[in-house]
């Protein structure tokens, strides 16, 4: 699981109401490189709810030199985004679980695959 | 008479391509956009274009199936009722001007040396015959030494096979085998090209029926529906494809299949859009097992992301994604534990949450699936304007989500027309477009959306 996914999950157990963002227990992390694409990281930014995305990485030990808040002008700063692009898509989660912060069930990773399956009686 | 007369070696070309049914629409669109193509028309199957554009980009056309180089299309072949008479004027209708063939054959080897960067020349044939044959030590030595004192132009004529497809009036009068030699030999005869039905160098592609005559030279050995990076397949690439080409896919956009399977219409649509963003969900782990394979066999495990989730329970929040796109399971390849018709109405009505205002909802449904949505969804078309098919553009959408917005609030009044009188489940669905499309054995439907408004 990339940090870009986690940054769009949510919990959707029932009467959960802000089952976001998901606690990352990771047992198993990976960094893969993946081909940069400046335009691609630019356009995912303000998509990005991104002091999620910072606690995220800050959690796993991989905040390279992120800063708390998005910089100006990124479109042009490539060193920005390539730190961007490290966290948001190299950095997987092979092993662990993602834990809702409201009800606490936990979401098992396996082989980098979040399972966000739920059982008949929360959903 | 539609012929492919090449004078110059680099002029425009006259093509055409086989494609599924229901896609003849958008493989037109496709040679518009991608080879800026001329002349561009259909028939059910086929699309007939003159393109100047390089021959390795018409075989990256998504949505055609097969791609020939048209030696002509004529008016169809009225058969005296004399069985030889017939015989003979169907032999005449198929290879009518010797000259229209031999500059298609100068085309078609320069084509296909540029496609596979090979030169084919029957010499080089030759050779390898003749390398293999001196293992073997065989007769056929001989006939090589004869046709070794042939001249140059002669020693250039082809070997060829035919593939004849007919329907109607002929097809009852001349079988398939009898229509193929029957057309084999006249070529033989005027052309002096040699039939070779195992390894031939060509294949001369003829279409009969009571409305059309189509003759080409097969240009591609491999369906170009065969996609060369793709490792599991799934749904036919071409429809996965069209897809993708009518969900207005825009740069940056979220897309997510809340029932990817192994991931076609995501690794078509993430092919056409290189900076948007995709999620495959599944509910079986062996399905994303295979996906994730293909993502990383076509290097977009950057841009596709995979989880295990159902689609009535979709774990992204409301109004976050800009397009959800999905082949609805169903038949007998798809198995799922409850009947699909009774939770549609439930997997619809989450797919209309996560979308966001002016996002759009691009289902492929059988028909049985498609009446039920149809009753669900009327196509109650506000904008006078609004296209009946291929994509709505976001003005569009934004525009008849103001028009819609105005006739809720006079509320569910007597102006409102008398089919919307029923309960609205999914109220912020505009119908787009529907497009039946041939999935072989079967049809289904393309269902396109668009969210006009909030819940």
């Amino acid at each position: 699981m990339k940090l870009l996914t986690h940054n769009m999950l949510t919990s959707h157990v029932k009467g959960v109401t802000k089952g976001y963002p998901l606690l990352i227990k990771a047992t198993e992390v990976k960094v893969n490189e993946v081909e940069f694409n400046p335009q691609f990281i630019s356009r995912m930014i303000p998509k990005l709810e991104w002091s999620a995305f910072i606690q995220a990485a800050e959690g796993l030990g991989h905040l390279q030199n992120l800063p708390s808040t998005v910089v100006p002008e990124f479109e042009n700063n490539e060193d920005f985004l390539r730190d961007v692009h490290k966290v948001l898509l190299e950095v997987e989660v092979i092993e662990g679980c993602l834990q809702c912060p409201e009800s606490g069930r936990e979401f098992p990773i396996s082989r980098g695959v979040p399972n966000m399956l739920l059982n008949e009686d929360e959903a | 008479m539609d012929s492919a007369v090449i004078k110059d070696s680099y002029q425009c070309v006259r093509y055409f391509c086989t494609t599924g049914s229901g896609l003849e629409p958008f493989l037109v669109e496709e040679v518009k956009r991608k080879l800026s193509a001329s002349d561009v028309e259909l028939i059910s199957g086929r699309v007939f274009f003159s393109t100047d554009a390089a021959v390795e980009s018409i075989s990256q056309l998504k949505s055609a199936e097969r791609l020939f180089i048209l030696l002509h299309r004529s008016p169809p072949i009225r058969a005296p009722v004399s069985q030889a008479k017939a015989a003979s004027v169907v032999q005449q209708s198929i290879v009518g001007d010797p000259e229209v063939w031999e500059g298609a054959l100068c085309t078609w080897s320069r084509l296909k040396t540029r496609l596979t960067g090979i030169k084919m020349t029957r010499k080089r044939k030759r050779e390898e015959e003749e390398h293999t044959e001196a293992q073997g030590g065989h007769s056929r030595d001989i006939q090589s030494d004869t046709s070794g004192l042939q001249t140059d132009s002669e020693q250039q004529k082809p070997t060829f096979r035919v593939s004849c497809r007919s329907s109607g009036a002929l097809a009852r009068r001349f079988s398939p085998q009898d229509m193929s030699r029957l057309i084999g030999s006249a070529i033989t005869k005027q052309l002096n090209w040699r039939a070779d039905l195992k390894t031939p160098d060509l294949e001369v592609n003829v279409y009969l029926s009571d409305d059309h005559c189509v003759v080409g030279i097969l240009l591609s050995s491999q369906p170009l529906a065969k996609r060369s990076y793709m490792k599991h397949t799934g749904l036919r690439s071409t429809v996965a494809w069209a897809m993708a080409s009518v969900s207005n896919i825009k740069e940056g956009a979220v897309i997510i299949d809340p029932m990817c399977g192994v991931g076609t219409i995501l690794l078509e649509a993430a092919q056409e859009c290189p900076n948007a963003c995709f999620f495959g969900l599944d509910s079986d782990v062996g399905q994303l097992q295979k996906a994730t394979e293909n993502m990383e066999f076509a290097q977009l495990q950057g841009r596709v992301q995979l989880l295990q989730a159902s689609a009535m329970g979709i774990p992204l929040p409301s109004g976050s994604v800009d397009v959800v796109v999905c082949d609805v399971p169903f038949g007998r390849k798809f198995s799922c534990g409850s009947s699909m018709a009774a939770a549609l109405p439930e997997i619809v009505k989450e797919m209309e949450r996560v979308l966001c205002v002016g996002g759009s909802l691009v289902l492929l449904v059988s028909l049985q699936l498609s009446t039920l949505l149809k009753k669900r969804i009327p196509k109650d078309a506000p904008a006078p304007h609004t296209p009946s098919s291929t994509r709505c553009p976001a003005s569009d959408a934004l525009l008849s989500s103001e028009t819609h917005t105005c006739a809720t609030s006079t509320h569910h009044g007597d102006a409102r027309p008398s089919d919307r009188t029923a309960p609205q489940p999914f109220f912020s669905l505009q119908t787009n477009s529907f497009h039946k499309v041939g999935l072989g054995n079967t049809d289904a439907i393309i269902h396109t959306y668009t969210k006009t408004r909030g819940l």
